[in-house]
């Protein structure tokens, strides 16, 4: 293919990665960038070149090595679920801003550590960036007609162009906020988009391979098994072969955590945690998919071309050899999005460090605080672009200067081994409390010194001397310092060979460092933060054990100088109104100073800000014994807290409860207070009566015509009787209220009750000459007080009887079943009941109240006994409304 | 997700750790194939696809 056609593809390729991008920039809260399909994708930055070539080169020489980097992430994705949460909530606690920081804040805000960190990080990436560019530098030559292009100088050599166009991909959408733990959506959606197109070229290509080139994946094992040596490619030759394997699948578990690429999509862009509920499954299928053809394109490709000596690129040379250069282009395009992704986020990830963990707090701290906030996040953003460039630069003079002498496949190992380095003080700390920052220095410095010399030194100087010596007789001729066999352990591949010698004494040195030596209190603090972290979340800004003397006013200075003034007032006001302090507060406590490094840290990193802050107060020391104290009691407190909370809600509710039933006594009182006047009243007047009639009959006894006499005496009977009736009625209707009547409940037949009320009252009818009409003649039989349902009864009748014209007065009782009760009305068509009195007919004494104009003729308390009888049987009693002609009073009996 | 849930993932995490290292792995380490799988390939393969079936049901049921 043309030189040019091909450059300009790339060209397109990339606008169209710049745009999608800039689309995930503009839509930042689009469900299109925040899902949990992106985040798993974003983690695919893991299949960089060296899967997506190397693996066949690996498959077609040496066999099944190139599994283990695979399994071991395959092994450590389900530990995901309490490793990773753990770490991003940690992160996202502490904003953290790279695997640099969150080690160095473990072991209390360590700047020396944050910078090895930093610097075993750019050992390890260098030559893993360059291995991709590597990779795109071979494939161009590939795919270039011109096959005698060679660079000779970096001016004509496209991989450095193709460098600077990542570096600007980089610098423009990695650094435009100064605050590196927000979250860098344009970047990881175009690697979540280049993580499709790399899977599905990739498979495209194996499927085209396998079913297309030759007949399915039988025929490619029979044509291959025939070959010799064969059985070494498909098994593992024996015990020790199985220690290399079980130590490249340790690296690889590594450096799925530790690798700060991936550190910086599994954790940093991590929007929420659930999202892991699908990662978990999904990222090792996404792998399991990317590894499914790949012996079947490394054994086509040995088959094809005979020879193993470019079988990193089969995918790309079986395509071109059978002149499918289309299908050549798309493989082209596939590894190419792997190099991407992967250098931008490395980079990313990397300059971040440099600039957090490096420069910062070693030389420009000074200079920042007197500079103003807007040149500050300039020099920040600055400092972070010139190291993306600077970072890409070197490993494109890394390339230039190894990569010709070695594989992808060793480059890559050569970088797991130096970032796994990290894993004692990154694991054990995590779980650890007593690790300090003495033993993680030492063993990593110990463990990467031990990988330098075994992994790095003998290609370096192979490079320079042109000679093999160090490798074949070792340092100074000593033959137990063999670089690839110290102490004669020689059975190991180089790669395993290092990480077993490193890790052994790294993690040694880490355990036993720590057990000599303790922490100072601040580093105890933060270990128990990390370790105990669920705890410690409730605890938040509260968690930092702080002593000394402090001012807001100094605090906030220096926050202006990062944040700027109208966000550094803004988080102030925040956290003043958060912790429910005084907006004048001038003592700053520990809460404040917590929360000042936190926010500091996303853009200076957390060692800087630690020193920041310390710069501006006076801190006292605590001592260790203090500090375990103190977070003791600060739990314990919330603890305490919480259960103060439930205990005066408890008394609130109860007070809330006092207090209504001090109401319904009060109105209670003031019932009793109406119904003893109304009751005196009542009593008064028939005494008055018979007062006023015994009166006459004693002063004038001689004169008075008999017939006025027995009038007279006729007068007080009647009183009497009244006087009698109404004291009965009170004392029942007090029962009833009161709630001391017992009902004598059996099952009787309603109707035969009916005929008993009418027949008692039938009399009084008579006498009146009104109608009394039983209409349901139908037994039914139900439960209820017999003695007390007659009261009811007869006093209605009696109601209606008053109520009824003599002569044309009729009164009918019916009764009907309805929903899971019996309604007995009692329709009479006398003089009905006036609108306005409706509300109140059932309430006691209520014709008192028009005693003026109409003469009394009850005791007024005869609706209100009825009414608490029926309601003693759970019932209802209404008077309907609507009627034209006399009244109807309903009541009902519920049965069941 | 209840920490027995969890648990089980750890003992997933645990229990291929084992299966796919020596001397566990030996036991599919011989000549032949299933598919055209080489059956160290095709086992491997296996426990890996059984693995994410395990989470995926694990993580779906019990996930909160």
């Amino acid at each position: 293919m043309n030189n040019y056609t091909l450059i300009s593809i790339i060209v397109i390729y990339l606008a169209v990665l710049f745009y999608i991008a800039f689309l995930a920039e503009k839509k930042r809260q689009s469900k299109w960038v925040n899902n949990p399909y992106v985040y798993t994708l974003s983690l695919a930055v893991y299949c960089s070149a060296w899967t997506y070539y190397g693996s066949v080169g690996i498959a077609a020489n040496s066999g099944i090595n190139f599994l283990p980097i695979y399994l071991g992430p395959v092994i450590a994705v389900p530990l995901w679920i309490v490793v990773l949460r753990k770490i991003i909530r940690i992160s996202k606690q502490h904003k953290i801003s790279s695997i640099a920081d969150f080690i160095s804040l473990r072991y209390g805000n360590n700047r020396f550590l944050g910078a090895l960190v930093t610097i075993i990080c750019l050992f390890g990436t260098l030559p893993y960036i360059s291995l991709q560019l590597k990779a795109v530098s071979e494939t161009f030559e590939i795919m270039s007609d011109d096959s005698s292009y060679i660079s000779t100088t970096v001016i004509d050599d496209s991989t450095f162009y193709v460098a600077l166009l990542l570096a600007v991909f980089a610098t423009f959408f990695g650094t435009q906020r100064t605050d590196a733990s927000e979250k860098h959506k344009g970047i990881i959606a175009s690697v979540a988009f280049e993580s499709v197109l790399k899977l599905v070229f990739f498979l495209i290509i194996g499927v085209y391979v396998t079913y297309y080139l030759f007949d399915g994946t039988t025929d490619i094992y029979n044509q291959i098994s025939v070959l010799p040596n064969f059985k070494q490619l498909t098994t593992l030759s024996g015990v020790e072969d199985g220690l290399n394997w079980l130590y490249l699948i340790s690296l690889s578990f590594m450096a799925v955590f530790l690798l700060p690429r991936q550190f910086q999509v599994s954790v940093l862009e991590n929007n929420r945690e659930k999202h892991l509920k699908k990662a978990i499954w999904l990222f090792p299928l996404y792998l399991l998919l990317f590894n499914l053809f790949v012996i079947f394109i490394a054994w086509a490709g040995k088959l094809t071309f005979g020879s193993t000596e470019n079988a990193e690129y089969y995918s790309l040379l079986l395509p071109l050899e059978n002149n499918n250069s289309f299908l050549a282009t798309l493989v082209f395009l596939g590894g190419f999005s792997a190099v991407i992704s992967m250098v931008i986020v490395s980079t990313l990830a990397l300059s971040t460090m440099v600039s957090n963990n490096l420069i910062i707090p070693y030389g420009f701290l000074d200079k920042f605080i007197k500079n103003q906030p807007e040149r500050n996040s300039k020099y920040i953003k600055n400092i972070r672009r010139i190291s993306i460039f600077t970072i890409i630069i070197s490993a494109y003079f890394f390339y230039v200067l190894f990569s010709k002498e070695l594989s992808l496949y060793s480059i890559g190992l050569i970088s797991f081994v130096i970032i796994a380095q990290l894993a004692p003080s990154f694991f054990l700390g995590l779980y650890w409390n007593r690790g300090s920052s003495k033993a993680a220095i030492i063993g990593a410095l110990v463990g990467f010194c031990i990988a330098i010399y075994t992994l790095v030194l003998p290609f370096t100087l192979r490079v320079y001397t042109g000679t093999d010596d160090f490798t074949q007789f070792g340092l100074f001729n000593i033959s137990s310092l063999k670089p690839y066999a110290l102490f004669g352990i020689d059975f190991l591949s180089p790669p395993a060979h290092a990480f077993f010698w490193s890790m052994t004494f790294n993690v040694m040195t880490y355990m036993v460092v720590s057990l000599l030596a303790k922490g100072n209190y601040r580093e105890r603090n933060y270990a128990e933060m990390f370790v105990d972290s669920r705890n410690f979340t409730t605890l938040q800004d509260s968690a930092l054990v702080w002593k000394g003397e402090a001012y807001v006013a100094d605090i906030k200075n220096v926050l202006i100088r990062f944040l700027g003034e109208k966000r550094a007032s803004r988080a102030l006001n925040i956290f003043f109104t958060k912790y429910k302090l005084p907006k004048d507060t001038q003592l700053a406590d520990a809460r404040l100073i917590n929360f000042s490094e936190k926010l500091l840290t996303g853009s200076i990193g957390s060692a800087s800000a630690k020193i920041l802050i310390a710069s501006v107060v006076k801190e006292e020391r605590v001592s260790l014994v203090e500090v375990l104290k103190i977070l003791e009691e600060s739990k314990e407190n919330i603890v305490s807290n919480k259960v103060l909370l439930e205990k005066s809600n408890e008394l609130t509710q109860l007070s809330s409860k006092l207090k209504e039933a001090n109401e319904e006594l009060i109105s209670k009182d003031k019932q009793k207070d109406e119904f003893l006047d109304t009751v005196a009243h009542e009593l008064k007047t028939p005494i008055t009566g018979i007062r006023a009639a015994t009166e006459l009959l004693m002063d004038e006894d001689d004169e008075m015509p008999k017939d006025i006499k027995a009038q007279f005496l006729k007068n007080i009977l009647q009183d009497s009787d009244r006087l009698g009736r109404l004291i009965h009625n009170i004392l029942d209707f007090e029962k009833l209220e009161t709630g001391r009547l017992n009902l004598d409940l059996q099952y009787q037949d309603i109707q035969k009750t009916i005929v008993k009320a009418i027949n008692s009252i039938s009399q009084i009818a008579a006498k009146k000459e009104v109608q009394i009409i039983n209409k349901n003649t139908h037994g039914f039989i139900t439960s209820y007080d017999e003695d007390r349902i007659l009261q009811v009864l007869t006093n209605l009748l009696s109601n209606a009887i008053k109520f009824c014209e003599s002569k044309t007065g009729e009164i009918i009782v019916d009764y009907k079943l309805g929903n899971e009760r019996v309604e007995i009305s009692v329709t009479d068509n006398g003089k009905g009941i006036p609108e306005e009195d409706f509300d109140y007919i059932f309430d006691k004494f209520y014709q008192s109240k028009h005693q003026n104009t109409r003469k009394p003729a009850g005791s007024g308390l005869g609706l209100a006994i009825t009414k608490q009888i029926v309601e003693k049987h759970q019932g209802k009693i209404w008077a309907e409304k609507g009627v034209k002609n006399g009244a109807i009073l309903v009541f009902t009996i519920p049965f069941k | 997700m209840k920490k027995r849930h969890e648990q089980k993932l750890v003992v997933l995490s645990i229990a291929l750790f084992l299966i796919f290292n020596i001397p566990f792995i030996l036991i599919f380490n011989f000549e032949g194939a299933i598919f055209g799988i080489p059956t160290l390939y095709f086992s491997i393969f296996s426990v890996w696809l059984l693995s994410i079936i395990i989470s995926y049901i694990v993580l779906t049921r019990h996930y909160e």
